[in-house]
């Protein structure tokens, strides 16, 4: 089934019948686990990077940060047998508009909060499609846990 | 006959978004227009007034009892809620198909504008506008000029692609380069020729700040902030992508700060929910 990620949301799955996707990602960020053992993974859709702007909104959608949506992607997946040193990570997104400097650039400050929660936690990416003035589809089957990504008016690719 | 004068014809065989609309937009700017008023115009639309009792007795308005008419529904969620209703309910039709021609697929376009139309009304509030539904229409149908332009656009699509990938042009200046008219010309005759009014007609004209002499006009500021604002959260972008031109002159000149846009993209997380509904309206 195909299990729809939206804007600020979460979905982990071990069914492997299951694809999780999540549309057009523009400055937000994608973030995909996968854990091939367990077989198990998710996607989260986070808006911006720093919960600390309104608390009473990271409490009531906690995935729209990434300071509070990306432990709890990590966790769902924990719950479902994953294990840290076996998970595989890929990030999309974080694009920016054009002349989109300092920062305004939401996107840019998108993917610094993740890159720098990842060195804090020695947490390393597999692969990554981020920046540039694209915005992404990305999707993965939690059966092979292959990642396609399509970019709008394009065909999808496998990464 | 040249490319413009085809689309000029193209313009006329369109089915304009029905008056209702700029009746409401004329009301909304009249300062003795009641409610009544304006529940008056609703209902000369039977269909209208259908769809949109449906939407105020949704669970989503969390009503204690249904509204049973117009002036019931003015009453019970206040005249601008039903004008937006009324209006994204107008412009549904036009809006809702697939655009090829920009990699928009069935219902891109219309994700986009409807999301587009919920963030400027929090622009607007930003900046003191007293005249939101002006500026909720205004970001709700801005880009009707692609519906023209998208055969056009896919086209010469490598040429204006190259431009943009190659040689820093943004997509609206690329458009404008091959084809001669860019979607937001296109979209400010469209809006001409269905009689909108001179406001509104310059605000789809400047939504994307063509014209950097207009960055102090607040009206469309808060057009073109929404519109950026929109294309980062990214809800039903094309092939077009983030390709224009960002200027924070203009954040510094209204006053916006930075924590002001992450506040604004922050609260269309919350308001996701409302973008749902009125999305249905199609």
């Amino acid at each position: 089934m195909k299990q729809i990620v939206g804007v600020a949301d979460m979905k982990v799955s071990n069914n492997p019948t299951d694809d999780v996707i999540t549309y057009s990602l523009g400055s937000c960020i994608g973030l995909v686990i996968y854990d091939p053992v367990a077989r198990a993974g998710g996607i989260l859709h986070y808006m911006l990077p720093e919960s600390a702007i309104d608390k009473e909104k990271a409490s009531k959608k906690p995935f729209m940060f990434a300071d509070t949506g990306i432990p709890r992607l990590f966790k769902a997946a924990y719950a479902m047998g994953a294990k840290k040193p076996r998970i595989r990570i890929f990030v999309a997104g974080g694009a920016e508009i054009l002349d989109q400097n300092g920062f305004f650039n939401i996107g840019k400050r998108n993917y610094l909060a993740l890159k720098k929660m990842f060195f804090k936690n020695k947490v390393m990416i597999d692969k990554q499609e981020v920046g540039g003035n694209i915005n992404r589809t990305i999707r993965i089957e939690i059966a092979s846990g292959d990642i396609f990504m399509k970019t709008s008016g394009s065909k999808e690719v496998k990464l | 006959m040249t490319a413009l004068d085809n689309m000029i014809r193209e313009i006329k065989d369109l089915t304009p978004i029905p008056t209702v609309a700029n009746r409401l937009l004329e009301m909304v700017e009249e300062p003795d227009s009641s409610m009544n008023d304006i529940a008056q115009i609703i209902q000369y639309d039977p269909v209208m007034t259908v769809d949109i009792l449906k939407t105020c007795n949704s669970a989503y308005m969390g009503l204690k009892m249904p509204a049973e008419s117009i002036s019931d529904a003015v009453n019970m969620l206040g005249t601008d809620q039903i004008i937006e209703l009324a209006l994204v309910k107008s412009s549904a039709k036009v809006l809702s198909g697939d655009r090829k021609g920009y990699g928009l697929e069935q219902g891109d376009m219309w994700r986009y504008s409807v999301s587009s139309a919920v963030i400027a009304k929090e622009v607007a509030a930003q900046l003191g506008l007293n005249n939101k539904s002006t500026i909720f229409t205004a970001a709700l149908i801005k880009d009707i000029g692609k519906i023209i332009l998208e055969k056009y656009v896919s086209k010469d699509f490598k040429k204006i692609n190259t431009l943009v990938k190659e040689s820093n042009y943004s997509f609206r200046e690329a458009e404008k380069k091959v084809i001669g008219i860019d979607h937001a010309e296109m979209g400010a005759l469209i809006a001409k020729a269905w009689k909108f009014s001179p406001r509104m007609i310059k605000l789809i004209h400047h939504h994307h700040l063509r014209d950097e002499s207009m960055m102090n006009d607040k009206e469309i500021a808060a057009v073109y902030l929404a519109d950026c604002i929109c294309m980062m959260v990214g809800n039903g972008v094309g092939a077009d992508g983030l390709s224009y031109r960002f200027k924070d002159q203009i954040m510094k000149m209204h006053g916006i700060s930075h924590s002001d846009v992450t506040g604004i993209i922050a609260e269309f997380g919350v308001n996701i929910n409302e973008v749902n509904v009125l999305l249905k309206m199609a």
